[in-house]
């Protein structure tokens, strides 16, 4: 878990071009969106690209989105629960 | 249709961003294929997390934008126009090739986002909070000449007190490989001070921004007074060009003699350059002569780069050496003539005048 989270962290740095961050930068348990890193609407469209581009998986309900991506810890425990073997 | 210059933002291929003076230091590129603009360090102007998901032009246009209404001391303006040719070019090659490698799923929204024309415009407009009028006209070589006669209308309407006016275009290695196939530029690489001594086809691709504001009301900061601009397209011959730009001076400045300085479009290129030769033996065979696509290259909005120089002429009484191409001696600037064309397509003529 904690090697998955660190290379979700580095991931996200790249897809959102948060190059002043770096992965420590980012509080695992921390929401994501407003009050944490502040990211917005555009950057949850390009998180759902980045699960399903690089874990193949897919957010189906905006309900959903919202509970796994509302921290790294939860898109990593979505990762885990998830992920084809 | 007049408006005084209060304030420019203009990067380009010379320092004319954070260079001290005006053109003191010209910038020599030896072997180019093509001029890039010499880029400010953005983080003086925006929050990196604000600009994280903006490409090169935009952080130009935007970092432009703010010099100029920082210097004009203006926090909103009353309207918010752009011109450009290409627009966001690298972020849509970016979206489509995402959208060929990708099998067209998947795609990333950020560069289709920012893939539109007016996304510099909107951009400016988000940070500062500004609600006003906001317009991008995408005209080939007429985008920056348009914009500003819609800034020039807004105005004399009084819609708005005043207006930040910008023209921009970017050169990526995409665009300046298909326009290379298209034979728009030199074969060989070149000096950019020497351009006018390469007497074959084609010309030397460049890129810009320059944002100016503009209001009704002439102020202590003011540079210049914009008096007129036109446009016209596709003349039939170098002669009714030149009846053109003789009509356009008649009407707004009455005899051409009273023109002090001329600023052509001169671009090396064999066929566009004859137009400026025979005005250079009819019209303006007594006016000293200058021009500026070896400073900047030559792209859809460039005149917008001409109207920063010819405003920097007013305001500092000097005309850069590197600018002229003729002996004419030069005496005190009132007039400058500003005439402009891309590919003898699309013809710009401005008036510029001291206020």
């Amino acid at each position: 878990m904690e090697q998955l989270i660190q290379k979700l962290k580095e991931e996200i740095i790249e897809a959102l071009n948060l190059s002043e961050m770096k992965p420590a930068d980012i509080d695992e348990k921390a929401p994501l969106f407003v009050d944490g890193l502040g990211l917005d609407s555009i950057d949850a469209l390009e998180l759902t690209v980045l699960l399903e581009k690089k874990y193949g998986l897919k957010i189906n309900t905006a309900e959903e989105g919202k509970k796994i991506l509302h921290s790294v810890n939860s898109m990593a425990e979505f990762i885990t629960a998830n992920k084809k073997s | 249709m007049k408006a005084y210059i209060q304030s420019i933002g203009a990067i380009s291929p010379q320092n004319t961003f954070t260079g001290e003076g005006f053109l003191q230091e010209v910038m020599a590129y030896h072997h180019a294929d093509y001029l890039k603009c010499i880029e400010p360090a953005y983080i003086d102007f925006m929050d990196p997390m604000a600009s994280r998901r903006m490409s090169r032009i935009v952080k130009m246009g935007v970092c432009a934008a703010l010099k100029c209404l920082r210097d004009a001391g203006i926090d909103n303006p009353g309207a918010i126009v752009t011109g450009t040719g290409l627009g966001c070019i690298a972020d849509t090659e970016k979206f489509l090739g995402s959208l060929y490698a990708n099998e067209e799923k998947l795609l990333n929204p950020t560069p289709f986002i920012q893939s539109t024309h007016n996304t510099v415009a909107a951009a400016i407009a988000l940070m500062l909070k500004c609600k006003n009028y906001n317009n991008t006209f995408v005209h080939r070589g007429f985008s920056f000449e348009d914009a500003l006669l819609d800034g020039l209308m807004l105005l004399q309407e009084h819609s708005a007190s005043n207006v930040l006016v910008g023209g921009l275009d970017e050169l990526t290695d995409h665009s300046y490989t298909i326009t290379s196939r298209l034979g728009l530029w030199k074969k060989q690489s070149l000096d950019n001070l020497r351009l006018l001594d390469y007497k074959d086809d084609g010309s030397l691709p460049g890129e810009g921004v320059a944002f100016f504001l503009l209001s009704e009301s002439k102020s202590e900061k003011s540079l210049a007074k914009i008096n007129a601009v036109s446009t016209f397209y596709k003349p039939d011959s170098h002669a009714e060009a030149e009846r053109k730009i003789q009509d356009f001076v008649s009407t707004h400045l009455g005899d051409i003699a009273n023109v002090d300085f001329v600023i052509t479009g001169m671009n090396g290129d064999r066929v566009a350059d004859e137009v400026y030769h025979h005005l250079g033996r009819t019209l303006f065979s007594r006016l000293p002569c200058g021009y500026y696509k070896h400073l900047c290259g030559e792209y859809d909005t460039s005149s917008s780069f001409a109207l920063y120089l010819a405003s920097m002429i007013l305001k500092t009484q000097q005309v850069p050496v590197v600018l002229k191409c003729d002996d004419k001696p030069v005496g005190k600037m009132k007039n400058i003539l500003i005439y402009n064309h891309l590919r003898s397509v699309n013809h710009g003529i401005f008036l510029v005048s001291t206020c």
